[in-house]
């Protein structure tokens, strides 16, 4: 290169020099320069402002062209600054999705990391060196301005500020911070806070006679203390098996749920005996939930800091909802975790172990009071469809499904294991007043009639623990899903309970072709049924009797009625009260009055008190 | 024209970290060196969080590892020894030949001393009881141990990278003038032996300083 022989040599290698230091500085702190770069440097053509100083970076970018431009008097100082923008948070996430640039965030906090110098420092008054000795200086500055950018390129990449710069490079990733760059002739003093965590290292001026070349950088010797991390923009997923978490708002909804997640913890106690298990099931859940999920655990999960490093730990903005979601995530990872164990606890112990017995039945439709509201007698349970029909039913129910009527009926083998079982709940109890009533079940459903009541009176007038059990085995449904499988689920039940059999306005509407006197003995036995609920079982018989003896014949015609048939036909005991209507004689009163003492016998002998009646009736 | 020495910081490195490390050390001496047209190229360590710049050029890539595998031979036949690796810059002088003396000389104007501790036997000459006894070494404080160890020769290395920058930058009248169209100055790399007076004195100097036996055994 000729330099010796061209004018103003002195001036376009300073200036040059600018230029190829800026470029060198911005093509590794800018991410949006180097990729520019990136692209350039596939050019197999090398340009000829790309030869200077012999080091070939690409194309400059128009912005360094306009920035040479604006710097063009080389004697003020090229002030270069590398300044961090950390983005502070921000409502929701999506908006980093669609807008990661500060604009789309929060308040952001800008810091300058690095600080690069570059000045011609020259005298005012200085002699013009003669050609010769301007020519041998052109080449030893020209070859020390080489040196010079060769150690600045390699140093640019050794300062903590260039990992940064390498991972906003990574163009799969977005983070919640950015490089920027001030370019100006002038900066601003630091502070002396900023001072102490920065270093300064000076190279060595290049002497380019009237003046020298210096260049010096002012940089942040650590950056761990920035919360440096990559934005998770995580995309809508549907989680099939979400169990929700137990911090969350559905859980709170219902007070009785809080009860009911104090309640028995399931998976620890589901070998125990039977009976006590329904009681459990609907509690395990939230109580599983719950165990083990202290709140300082998640929390340090969440805002655990991260380490100064590439790292691919998901980050977590401390914006409520996001920060909320992010503890879900935590809490969620956490939950399903022991929630998978509970799970398979839940699985495993009776009576939803693959060996069930046959009394299962009950202890599943026992445990949920809602299936045993619309299964008993009428709606037929299947036992291991609860099992993985459970979740389903929970998950995404159906109101208009048919296994709730495809369902077995009750077994009296399950009506004798509930008997069996004193310390029963009182769900359980209740589920064995329905099977003591069916056992003397009419024809006309008297006993549907008379029970129906009974169970809706139960389920609401229970010491608690019946209402408690609704509740609890609300709970876990909405532990298990935080959906609107929920919602649906309730509405399932809705519809269970319109449904229902034994539901008052059922009866009143769907026993139309009953007589005007059954309608109104209907009435007054749901009437009467209403104190059902709140007597003993021995109560209960009584008023059984009382009504079989007020009950009006069924049959008008006499030649059904016979004595002897009154005698015999215990088992049609309504049709006995067809007698009533016959012309007779005392005799046959008498003989009637002692059929029926006989029935009152027989029935008081089941309840097993019958010494006691007979002698109250003499 | 007097020779620039360089002696660089040591660094205590394990035998399978030898490679990257001259790589990254010799390839920073020579983008220093090379100033001809070039376009640099950046490179990542495998082993460390550093990059470091080459020329770009194949050949001398693999004239680099070829001297890298020539001194990881010579670790390998003498162990337990500090390592030396020597990268000198020349000048081609052509002289009066006569009958002891060549036609051309190589006056050095400067040289590069890489300096190596190497800390764990190659495989197949270590002795094994040594070697199964660092296999067996369990438990995390193995690990913490040795990433700790990692973060310190990386934090050596950086602080070599920073020598030869200074260096760089410190010595500049020393180089000779650049040729056309010569992107390199001819270059060579030598292994001391321990015959070789700078290094033995060195080595005896450090025994005097440290008051015990010599590691070398």
């Amino acid at each position: 290169m000729e330099m010796d022989r061209e004018p103003g040599k002195l001036e376009q290698i300073v200036s040059q020099f600018r230029s190829k230091i800026l470029h060198v500085i911005l093509e590794s702190r800018v991410p949006s320069l180097h990729h520019q770069q990136q692209e350039s440097l596939s050019l197999s053509r090398v340009r000829k402002t790309d030869k200077w100083f012999n080091l070939v970076l690409g194309d400059r970018p128009p912005a360094l062209e306009n920035l040479n431009f604006s710097l063009r008097n080389l004697l003020d100082p090229m002030v270069i600054d590398i300044i961090l923008v950390r983005h502070g948070p921000c409502s929701s996430s999506v908006d980093n999705l669609y807008a990661p640039s500060a604009a789309a965030a929060g308040p952001s906090t800008e810091t300058v990391i690095e600080r690069w110098v570059v000045q011609y420092d020259c005298p005012r008054v200085f002699a013009t060196p003669s050609g010769a000795e301007a020519a041998v200086s052109y080449k030893k500055i020209y070859k020390k301005c080489i040196l010079l950018l060769r150690s600045l390129y390699s140093q640019m990449r050794l300062l903590p500020a260039y990992r940064i710069f390498r991972q906003l490079s990574l163009l799969s990733q977005t983070y919640n911070f950015d490089l920027i760059y001030k370019v100006s002739s002038f900066s601003h003093p630091f502070s002396r806070e900023e001072e102490d965590g920065m270093k300064e290292y000076n190279f060595t001026p290049v002497e380019a006679p009237p003046g020298c070349l210096c260049v010096s950088v002012t940089y942040r010797t650590t950056l761990s203390d920035f919360n440096l991390e990559p934005l998770v923009s995580l995309p809508p997923k549907i989680i099939t098996d979400y169990v929700g978490s137990p911090t969350t708002d559905p859980m709170r909804s219902f007070p009785s749920s809080e009860r009911g997640a104090h309640a028995i913890s399931f998976p620890s106690r589901g070998l125990r005996s039977p009976s006590s298990i329904p009681f459990q099931r609907p509690h395990s859940w939230s109580s599983g939930f719950h165990r083990g999920i202290p709140p300082t655990k998640t929390q340090s999960l969440a805002g655990s800091p991260p380490a100064y490093r590439t790292s691919c730990k998901p980050y977590d903005i401390s914006s409520p909802p996001a920060d909320l979601f992010g503890n879900r995530i935590q809490n969620h990872r956490v939950s399903t975790l022991q929630q998978a164990t509970a799970y398979d606890e839940y699985k495993l112990s009776p009576p939803f172990s693959p060996s069930a017995s046959p009394s299962t039945p009950t202890y599943l439709t026992g445990a949920n009071p809602l299936l045993t509201r619309h299964c008993s007698e009428t709606a037929p349970v299947t036992i291991p469809l609860p099992l993985t029909g459970r979740s389903t039913r929970y998950l995404s129910p159906n109101s208009s499904d048919p296994s709730r009527h495809s369902l077995p009926p009750l077994s009296p083998r399950s009506s004798k294991h509930d008997a069996s079982s004193q310390e029963s709940p009182s769900g359980i109890r209740s589920y064995r007043k329905i099977e003591a009533l069916r056992a003397g079940e009419s024809p006309s459903g008297l006993s549907n009639l008379y029970s129906a009541p009974k169970v809706v009176r139960d389920s609401k007038d229970d010491s608690g623990r019946f209402s408690g059990l609704l509740s609890s085995s609300g709970s876990p449904r909405i532990g298990f899903s935080r959906s609107s499988s929920r919602l649906s689920f309730q509405d399932d039940m809705d519809d269970c309970e319109f449904s229902c059999p034994f539901d008052v306005d059922d009866v009143d509407v769907s026993d139309s072709s009953s007589q005007n006197t059954e309608s109104k003995k209907a009435s007054e036995f749901t009437a009467q049924s209403n104190l059902v609920g709140k007597k003993s079982q021995d109560a209960a018989v009584g008023i059984l009797v009382h009504l079989l003896r007020t009950a009006p014949p069924l049959r008008q015609d006499s030649s059904c009625y016979s004595t002897h048939s009154l005698k015999t036909e215990y088992d049609g005991g309504v049709g006995m009260a067809s007698g009533f209507f016959l012309p007779r004689k005392t005799a046959d009163a008498l003989e009637e009055l002692n059929s029926y003492r006989e029935m009152k016998d027989l029935l008081l002998s089941k309840s097993g008190t019958q010494a006691v009646r007979k002698e109250g009736m003499k | 024209m007097n020779c620039e020495v360089c002696q660089l910081e040591e660094l205590k490195v394990e035998h399978f970290e030898i490679r990257e490390v001259l790589r990254c050390i010799l390839h920073t001496i020579v983008f220093h060196r090379a100033l001809g047209l070039l376009r640099p190229k950046d490179v990542d360590l495998e082993l460390f969080e550093i990059t470091y710049v080459q020329c770009g050029d194949v050949e001398l890539e693999k004239k680099i590892d070829e001297k890298i595998d020539h001194f990881i031979s010579w670790v390998e036949k003498h162990p337990n020894k500090k390592s030396q690796l020597c990268l000198s810059f020349y000048e081609v002088k052509s002289k009066q030949p006569s009958w002891f003396t060549n036609k051309t000389e190589r006056l050095y104007w400067e040289q590069w001393y890489a300096n190596l501790n190497v800390t764990q036997h190659p495989k197949h000459h270590s002795s094994k009881t040594h070697h199964t006894k660092v296999v067996v070494d369990p438990g995390e404080s193995a690990t913490e141990e040795r990433s700790s160890r990692r973060a310190m020769v990386e934090a050596s290395l950086r602080e070599v990278l920073f020598q030869i920058i200074k260096f760089v930058n410190e010595k500049k009248d020393h180089l000779p003038p650049i040729s056309e169209g010569v992107i390199y100055f001819p270059y060579e790399t030598t292994i001391p032996s321990s015959s070789y007076s700078a290094f033995g004195m060195d080595m005896i100097k450090r025994m005097l300083h440290s008051g015990h036996p010599t590691m070398l055994s």
